[in-house]
Order: C-alpha cells, then sequence, then structure tokens
C-alpha cells in the first residue's frame, strides 16, 4: 500500500513532537525512520497506526484520506518495541487474537484459524510452542511472537516500533534478516522505527531521517551515507 | 535439613519474635483456641443440636445468602468504580476516591442507625419508596444495603492499583488487531482485573458474612426471617448459654473457612490461567 | 492547502479510551450509586442530630454517661492503638528480616481476624476470660477481671483491629529490603540505633498510615466489644455503645449527636489518609499495592 504523509504536525500540550513534515512511501518498501531519542519517530509511527491523532495535516493511504479512520478499520500490523503480548494468553491465543476479535460474520472458522496460526509460526521459525504463555519465551522468541500476532490479521502495512531495541547484540543480528525475508515473503509496506543507524542501513530500501519534529533526509541507505543534505544528517551517519 | 530460621546479620530476632508471638497467641489464637475447647468439650452431637434447628439454620443461610449476594454487587460495583477512578478524568475525582473509604472509617453502629433512619417506613427513603409497597428496613434488603456499605471499599481498593499498572500498549495491541473497546474490555482487561477482584470479593464476603454492627439496627431482627447469625449468638450469650454461642460460632467459622478456601482455589485457579504475570 | 479545518475531520476515537457517552454514563452511576450509598447516610446523620436544633445536640451530649463513654473509648483507642503499633512494627520487622520456616503461616495467622466476626471474636474472649472459666476466675480472684470490664473492650478492640499496623508496613518493609539497615550495621550501628535512624525514617509515614486506621476501627468497634463490655452505663458502654442504647431507648437527637461526633472522628480519619497518600505518595505505594 502506498502512504502518503501530508505536512502532519503534532503537539501534546507545550511540546511539539512533530513539526509539519511530509513524506511519501511507495507501495511495498521496506522503511527506516532513523533519529536520535525524542525526535518523534514513534509519533509518527502512531500516527500512522491511527493511535495518535495529528494536530494537523493528513494521512493517505493508496491516495485516499484516512486521517480520521480508526485504529480498528486501519489494519496496520503494529509491533511495540515492548512486544504488548497478552500475558494470559498462550501463543497460539495471541496470534489468533485479531482474527477470533473479528465480527462473527468475517471469523474465519476455527480450523482455518488454527491453520493460519500454523502457517505464521512456520513463518517465524518457531513450530512447536503454540501452548507456552509469553513470560516462557525468550525475547527473541517474544519479538517474532508479535509480529507473527500481527501479521495474522492480514494487515495493509507493517508497523514496528524499535522491533530490535530489547534485544541483545547477536540475536538482533538474526532477526534483521528474519524481519528482511519477512518483508519480501508478505510484499507489505513495512515502517520501522530504530535509533541504530546500521540496522537502518542494512535493512531498509529508504532511510527517512529525522530530529526534533522534522525529517532531516529521506533516501536509499548509500545516498544518505555519501551525500548527507544537512550537517545534523552528516554528524548522526559519521557518529 | 533447612535451619529454622536462617542465620542473619539482623538484631532483634528473639525480640521481634517475643513480641508478635506474644501479642498473637494472648490476643488472637488463646482466645480461638478457647472457643475450640468449649466446642470440644461440649461435644459434636450436642453441637449439632444447637445448629440443627430451624432457626439458627434460617439465620446462618440468611447471613451467608446474603453476605454473597452483597460481596457480588460489590465485586460489579467495585471493579466499575476501580476502572472511573483510575481511567476518566472528572472534576471532584479526589473527593469520590477519598468518599470510597467512608465505609472503613466510619463506625458499624453509625452507619446502622443512619441506614434505618434513611430507609425505615418514615425515613427519606423509605418514605419514597412506601407508596410503591417497597420495603427496605427490617427486611433482607435491609440487611443487603448495610452489607453492600460495608463491604464496598474491599473491591475497589485491591482492583485500583492492578488497573493503574495495565500497560496500555497492551489495550492498543489489542485495538490494531481489529478488536472494539468492548472486545479489549472483555478479554483483555478483565482477566487482568480478575485475581485482585476475587480478593476482594472474599475479603468482602468475610467482612459481610461477620457483620454484626451496620446490620442489627436495619434489619429488625425478626426471628426466622432478618435474624442474622451472629446475633444469635449474642443473644445465646445473654442468656448465659455459652454452649449454644460456642456452637454457633464454630458453624460460622466453619462456613466461613470453606467459603474462603474455595474463593482461595478460584483464584489459584485463576492465577493459574491469566498469572504467568 | 495543507491545513485541513479539524471541523471537517471525523472525529477520532483513542485507542485506550471507552467513547465519551460510556465514560459519562459511567461516571454518573458510580456518583449515583456512592452518592445514595454513602453520602446520604453520612447527610442524615447530622440532619437528626440537629433535628431539633444545635442546643439539643450540644445539650444531649453533656450528659455525664456519654461523656463517660467519650472518655472510655479515648482511653480504649489510646492502650489498644500503640500497642497494636508495637506488634505490627515487631511483626513486620520479624516478617521482612528474617528467612525462617512457616512464614506463610505465621502472616496468615495475623490476618485471621479478619475472616472472624467480631462477634465470634468477642465470644472467644468470652469463653478464655469470662468469670466461669478458669483463667477468668482466676483473674477475679485476683481482683482483675477481664470481661465485663475495660481489659476485656481492649482486647477485643485489640483482636479486631490486630492485623492493621503489621499489613500496612510489611509490603512497604519487603520493597525496602534490607541494604539500608546492613550497611548502617556494618558503620557499627546497634541495633536499636539502625532501628531508630535508619528503618524508622523510611517506615514512619506507612506506620502512621496503619496507625490512622487502625485507630479508626478502634474507636468505632462494636460487635466484639458489645459482646465482651457488659454494657453497663456509664462503666463499660463506649461510645459505640452509647449510641446503640440511646438508639434503643428512642433518644434519637442524642444517638444522631454521638453519632455525628464519631463521624467527624471519621471524617478527619479520611482527610488525613487523604493527605498522607497524596504527600507520601511513593512511600505509600507498596502499601496501596500490596
Ligand atoms: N503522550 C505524550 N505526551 C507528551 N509528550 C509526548 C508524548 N509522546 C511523545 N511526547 C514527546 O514528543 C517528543 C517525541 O517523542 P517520540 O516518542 O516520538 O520520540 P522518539 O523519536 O520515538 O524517541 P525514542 O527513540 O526515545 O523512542 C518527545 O519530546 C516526547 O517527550
Ligand atoms: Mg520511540
Amino acid at each position: 500500500m502506498h502512504i502518503e504523509i501530508d505536512e502532519i504536525a503534532k503537539s501534546f500540550g507545550d511540546t511539539t513532537a512533530l513539526q509539519p513534515v511530509s513524506l511519501a512511501i511507495p507501495s511495498g518498501a521496506l522503511v527506516a525512520l532513523l533519529g536520535p531519542s525524542g525526535s518523534g519517530k514513534t509519533t509518527l509511527l502512531r500516527i500512522l497506526g491511527g493511535l495518535e491523532y495529528p494536530t494537523s495535516g493528513r494521512v493517505l493511504f493508496d491516495g485516499a484520506d484516512s486521517t480520521g479512520l480508526s485504529v480498528q478499520q486501519r489494519r496496520a500490523g503494529f509491533v511495540f518495541q515492548s512486544y504488548a503480548l497478552f500475558r494470559h494468553m498462550t501463543v497460539f491465543e495471541n496470534i489468533a487474537y485479531g482474527l477470533k476479535a473479528r465480527p462473527r460474520k468475517l471469523r474465519p472458522p476455527r480450523a482455518e484459524i488454527a491453520r493460519r496460526v500454523a502457517k505464521l509460526l512456520d513463518l517465524i521459525q518457531l513450530p512447536g510452542i503454540t501452548d507456552r504463555y509469553p513470560t516462557q519465551l525468550s525475547g527473541g522468541q517474544r519479538q517474532r511472537v508479535a509480529l507473527a500476532r500481527a501479521l495474522a490479521i492480514e494487515p495493509r502495512m507493517l508497523l514496528l516500533d524499535e522491533p530490535f531495541g530489547a534485544l541483545d547484540a547477536k540475536v538482533r543480528k538474526e532477526l534483521r534478516h528474519g524481519l528482511r525475508e519477512i518483508h519480501d515473503a508478505t510484499g507489505l509496506t513495512t515502517i520501522f522505527v530504530t535509533h541504530d543507524q546500521d540496522e537502518a542501513m542494512e535493512l531498509a530500501d529508504l532511510v527517512v531521517v529525522m530530529s526534533m519534529g522534522r525529517i532531516e533526509q529521506v533516501g536509499r541507505p548509500q545516498d544518505i551515507r555519501e551525500r548527507p543534505a544537512t550537517p545534523f544528517v552528516r554528524e548522526f551517519i559519521t557518529a | 535439613m533447612r535451619p529454622f530460621v536462617r542465620p542473619s546479620p539482623m538484631p532483634g530476632l528473639s525480640l521481634s519474635l517475643g513480641i508478635t508471638l506474644t501479642m498473637l497467641s494472648l490476643v488472637v489464637l488463646l482466645p480461638m483456641a478457647a472457643l475450640l475447647w468449649q466446642g470440644a468439650s461440649f461435644g459434636i452431637g450436642p453441637m449439632w443440636d444447637v445448629i440443627d434447628r430451624d432457626r439458627v439454620w434460617k439465620a446462618l443461610l440468611l447471613s451467608f445468602r446474603v453476605a454473597f449476594f452483597a460481596a457480588l454487587f460489590n465485586l460489579v460495583f467495585g471493579v466499575l468504580l476501580a476502572w472511573v477512578l483510575v481511567r476518566y478524568d472528572f472534576p471532584g475525582r479526589r473527593l469520590v476516591d477519598a468518599a470510597v473509604d467512608l465505609p472503613f472509617a466510619l463506625p458499624t453502629a453509625v452507619a446502622g442507625i443512619a441506614l434505618t433512619a434513611l430507609y425505615a417506613p418514615n425515613g427519606l427513603f423509605g418514605s419514597w419508596l412506601k407508596p410503591y409497597g417497597i420495603k427496605i428496613a427490617y427486611t433482607e434488603w435491609g440487611i443487603l444495603i448495610a452489607l453492600i456499605f460495608v463491604g464496598l471499599p474491599f473491591v475497589t481498593r485491591t482492583v485500583q492499583p492492578v488497573a493503574e499498572e495495565i500497560d496500555r500498549e497492551v489495550e492498543e495491541a489489542s485495538a490494531t488487531l481489529g478488536a472494539s473497546r468492548f472486545y479489549t474490555l472483555c478479554r483483555v482487561i478483565a482477566p487482568m482485573l480478575a485475581p485482585a477482584a476475587l480478593t476482594g470479593f472474599a475479603l468482602a464476603l468475610a467482612r459481610a458474612v461477620g457483620e454484626y454492627g451496620s446490620v442489627i439496627f436495619i434489619a429488625g431482627n425478626i426471628p426466622m426471617k432478618t435474624e442474622i447469625a451472629p446475633l444469635l449468638i449474642v443473644m445465646q450469650l445473654e442468656e448465659f448459654n455459652y454452649n449454644g454461642a460456642a456452637a454457633i460460632g464454630i458453624a460460622m467459622l466453619a462456613i466461613s473457612f470453606v467459603l474462603l478456601l474455595a474463593i482461595n482455589l478460584l483464584q489459584i485457579w485463576s492465577r493459574r490461567r491469566i498469572g504467568h504475570v | 492547502m495543507s491545513e485541513t479545518p479539524s471541523s471537517h475531520r471525523p472525529r477520532f476515537r483513542s485507542a485506550t479510551e471507552e467513547p465519551a457517552p460510556v465514560r459519562i454514563g459511567l461516571i454518573a452511576f458510580v456518583v449515583l450509586v456512592l452518592a445514595v450509598l454513602v453520602l446520604a447516610p453520612l447527610g442524615v446523620i447530622f440532619s437528626e442530630a440537629f433535628a431539633k436544633g444545635w442546643a439539643a445536640a450540644w445539650k444531649a451530649l453533656q450528659s455525664k454517661d456519654l461523656q463517660s463513654a467519650i472518655w472510655l473509648t479515648l482511653v480504649v483507642a489510646a492502650i489498644a492503638v500503640p500497642l497494636n503499633a508495637v506488634f505490627g512494627v515487631a511483626a513486620a520487622w520479624l516478617i521482612t528480616k528474617f528467612d525462617f520456616r512457616g512464614k506463610a503461616v505465621l502472616i496468615t495467622l495475623i490476618d485471621l481476624p479478619f475472616s472472624v466476626s467480631p462477634v465470634v471474636a468477642g465470644l472467644c474472649l468470652v469463653l478464655m476470660f469470662g468469670a466461669n472459666t478458669m483463667v477468668g476466675g482466676w483473674l477475679v480472684a485476683q481482683g482483675m477481671p477481664i470481661v465485663f470490664a475495660i481489659p476485656g473492650i481492649v482486647m477485643a478492640t485489640m483482636f479486631v483491629t490486630f492485623p492493621f499496623v503489621a499489613r500496612e508496613l510489611i509490603p512497604v518493609m519487603i520493597e525496602q529490603g534490607r541494604t539500608e539497615e546492613e550497611a548502617a550495621l556494618t558503620l557499627g550501628a546497634s541495633g536499636w540505633r539502625t532501628f531508630l535512624t535508619v528503618t524508622l525514617p523510611n517506615i514512619r509515614w506507612a506506620l502512621l498510615y496503619g496507625v490512622l486506621l487502625c485507630n479508626a476501627r478502634a474507636m468505632g468497634e462494636f460487635g466484639a466489644v458489645a459482646v465482651v463490655s457488659g454494657k453497663i452505663r456509664g462503666k463499660t458502654a463506649t461510645m459505640p455503645l452509647a449510641i446503640e442504647m440511646l438508639y434503643n431507648e428512642y433518644l434519637s437527637v442524642a444517638a444522631f449527636s454521638l453519632a455525628g461526633l464519631l463521624t467527624l472522628l471519621a471524617l478527619v480519619t479520611l482527610l488525613l489518609k487523604s493527605v498522607l497518600e497524596i504527600r507520601y505518595a511513593d512511600q505509600l505505594a507498596a502499601t496501596r499495592r500490596h
């Protein structure tokens, strides 16, 4: 799905989280929102996911104004930094949640739900953990379950807030490739937030560098590395 | 074998142990042992004869039945109240929050005469309801209201801190997965609050079963109809029938014990289901 | 073109909030129920007390029996509450600073009075210390009756308020751990000094909080005290018992005036409690979470 951000601004009371920013994301791209802490990455992602309402500006999905679309209607697969798994549900119940929550008419039959969950578990390469609870999983496993849960609703886009933030360096590297593979397999427009430039450069088709609520530069990783548009980007990249 | 007390550099073991055990024994354990002793020396058979009378059964049944419904009301209302206090901001929220504790702070006898004054046929609420043929004071309904009053804060106070700590992202996750707010409340939030709500329910129930002060005024104490079990104990004592009093007292303890055990098991089960916290 | 007037926007619903009508409805519902259940009784106490004017209420309180009831209640609380505070501190210290077998049992036993009817509590004391029992008979012979006398009232009060202080302190002291005390001890402080200069300052607000709740219950206890006191007018009738007697004699103004006095005490307790909760929120957090 093609995503267009049109002059989106957001302030929380006195603090301005986002200056008016505009950005077009081509369908099927894997995009990194890169920037230091407090630069407004999460805020932008949450506005896309429908968890936050912009102070001004519009969000367009495939050309249609979707600013006022509710979270439920957006069908954005969202992966939270804390994963936000349901602790009282097993892995199976977590992944099946979005399907079971559908109104009766749209709800797939039980067997179909089970089939889809099994398929997703294969996709994240964790078959055979269906009956475990989130607390019985490692950090990396939790992250992948959260991803599978988001994918289960057949989302129109995938939004990930620091998906690897809570993991140690080794697991991070492994899961990076996992995300790339899943992106390539599903073809979903995917936006992930990170403040790790290696991660952004290695993984993304398009990197959006942000600072203090502004977009400093948008470009392919090598463009950003070779032709930083602003002193901030240059400093951030070489740091 | 594990030592009875693990060695520790902390001072004051014998002093704190001494004070704790002495006072616990003197104030709680020995008197309760005296009750059991009285029952034991009276004998199981005679005790059963005391209890197995229509009037006693009716009183016991009344006490536990009304206490259960009062606790049930408090369970539902307490969860709602906790949710409103934690999640909604409105003028006077602090005041409402403080008012929740009034039943804890207000002496039960005071609550009893106040509720009676309100719900008696010539009272403020009583006179409104009279034209519709509704009688509250001196009926089971009056007892129910008194027991709801005394048990009001328990569920709210146990649920509130848990509700405060619910991770918003979990709710947001549910919404991004397409769940309606109602579905989220039922499937995600309710299970998280359940163990705390059950704890509050058990506390409210225990309190309501044994409650005396607020009930005797509004109940009217009509034999076989609105006589609660603790009142029967008081009446036996006034006749110096210690054996009779002990029999009913032990019966109450036994039933309470079974009830609380059941709630505890339910809670272990719900924690296991919801557990993994 | 970028500024879309916000009035044209469709209404946005937060993901973590109920729709506004539900919210308003719920707030109205709980406020209404609380008004009927809690506020109305509060109002009726004062309206009944002043039903015949301020002077009548004031005069009723001057009666000698009532004065002695007020005095007795204060005396009982003044003995029972500090004793329970000492117990609470000792029990909390024992439970949080040492590891020993049977700790869970001990905690259950301390909480036991919460699940015992006050009337049964009073009954237990009568069966232990009544004049016709072994212990009680001996004490009466020594000129120290317990039941139908002040010591019995104190013990009944202590029974029903027994867990109050300990319950508030234990979670706070668990949260604070043992490191500070250990540090003080390694620096050569004596046990008492460590307690007074390290532990006590850390738990003082929780202690005060527990004492406050304990005191409110102590001054208001009815069932347990009714059983052991014998209700001897002017001698063993505490304020709540005096209320019952006056009420049963249809002395409504006097009964409600006395009730009003206890209500004021309850309101002051709530006020202080709220102040503590707001002012020392962090130190009481563990208590509230418990
Ligand atoms: N709910 C909120 N209320 C008030 N201020 C907020 C809120 N959310 C974000 N902010 C502020 O908006 C700014 C941008 O925050 P945002 O979370 O988008 O940053 P971020 O780039 O995701 O940072 P990080 O890398 O630390 O996650 C910050 O100054 C933050 O304090
Ligand atoms: Mg962020």
